[in-house]
């Protein structure tokens, strides 16, 4: 019986969230990804950071009547990263069926 | 252990997948702002051009459809305002917003070719064909019947034209602004009250 690896990327709560958060929208502002995990801004930062080191999400920094903004979207190679993630964690899963 | 770096069992991954998916899943972000807007423009317009011409007769009462441009710039105006309160950009979003688009460009484009043509007792039959579109592929987007049912009415009522003589064409055009976008406006503006 063969266990795919798990991306260690992905395998941590709050980027996996961050990540499915952003394959079902096109893009969004750091303030609603914070609200949607109930993460803390630090926190936050330092893991989209991490995505965005391994390419995963794309961060542009704009600016708003003054006010910074950040926007997150997906890229291409964290869709399959993420295609990637959910087929390995089925091999854990459903050992047979792969 | 960092919370970040701990290990997660398959079951929790998945249960933060489905989550996450299930937060922006129908969320529905239309207020229904602009059906209202340009269903009440529509129909004051309508009900005066056939209002002056019938009981008044007067000619240019055409006019009255100058109104519409105020509505533009309101729309402008508007979406300007919302496009700076929005914190995401969904793929729903995006597709309706082409929808409508594509709306205006094609009328316009056909109100055009109509106006050159002096062709000007197929304008209402066939803006009422290009009202039903994007209407009915709102409510399929949005998966919102009232949409879908209004974008029905218009292409009805778009058939019934050519049994209806040239002068009552306007209230036609009333009739379908009021199923297709004035009543779902409403219903959307509750849903979306109720929801957020």
């Amino acid at each position: 019986m063969e266990f795919k690896e798990l991306d260690p990327i992905l395998h941590a709560p709050l980027r996996l969230a961050v990540i499915s958060l952003l394959l079902s929208v096109k893009e969004a502002e750091f303030t609603f990804i914070k609200e949607k995990t109930n993460s803390t801004a630090g926190n936050l930062s330092v893991q989209i950071s991490k995505l965005k080191e391994a390419e995963y999400i794309e961060v542009t920094k704009q600016f708003r009547d003054n006010y910074p903004l950040t926007i997150c979207k997906i890229t291409p190679r964290g869709v399959d990263a993420f295609e990637n993630y959910v087929k390995a964690l089925q091999s854990y899963m459903h050992p047979g069926e792969l | 252990m960092n919370e970040n770096e701990r290990q997660m069992s398959e079951a929790e991954s998945l249960s933060i997948i489905s989550g996450m998916i299930n937060r922006t899943k129908n969320r529905l972000s239309e207020t229904g702002t602009l059906y209202l807007l340009w269903g009440w423009v529509i129909l004051v317009c309508c009900i005066a051009q056939f209002v002056s011409l019938q009981y008044f007769n007067y000619q240019k009462g055409y006019q009255v459809w100058f109104l519409t441009w105020l509505a533009v710039i309101y729309q402008f105006i508007y979406l300007a305002k919302r496009k700076k309160r929005k914190k995401v950009k969904t793929y729903t979003d995006e597709i309706i917003g082409f929808v409508w688009l594509t709306f205006m460009i094609c009328g316009f484009i056909m109100v055009f070719i109509l106006i050159k043509q002096k062709a000007y007792e197929n304008i209402n039959p066939l803006i009422l064909v290009l009202y039903g579109m994007p209407t009915f592929l709102s409510g399929i987007i949005l998966k919102f019947r009232p949409l879908i049912i209004g974008g029905i009415c218009c292409w009805l009522l778009a058939l019934a034209s050519p049994f209806v003589p040239f002068e009552y064409h306007l209230l036609l055009l009333a009739c379908a602004v009021i199923a297709a976008w004035i009543i779902p406006g409403y219903l959307l503006r509750a849903k979306f009250k109720k929801e957020n």
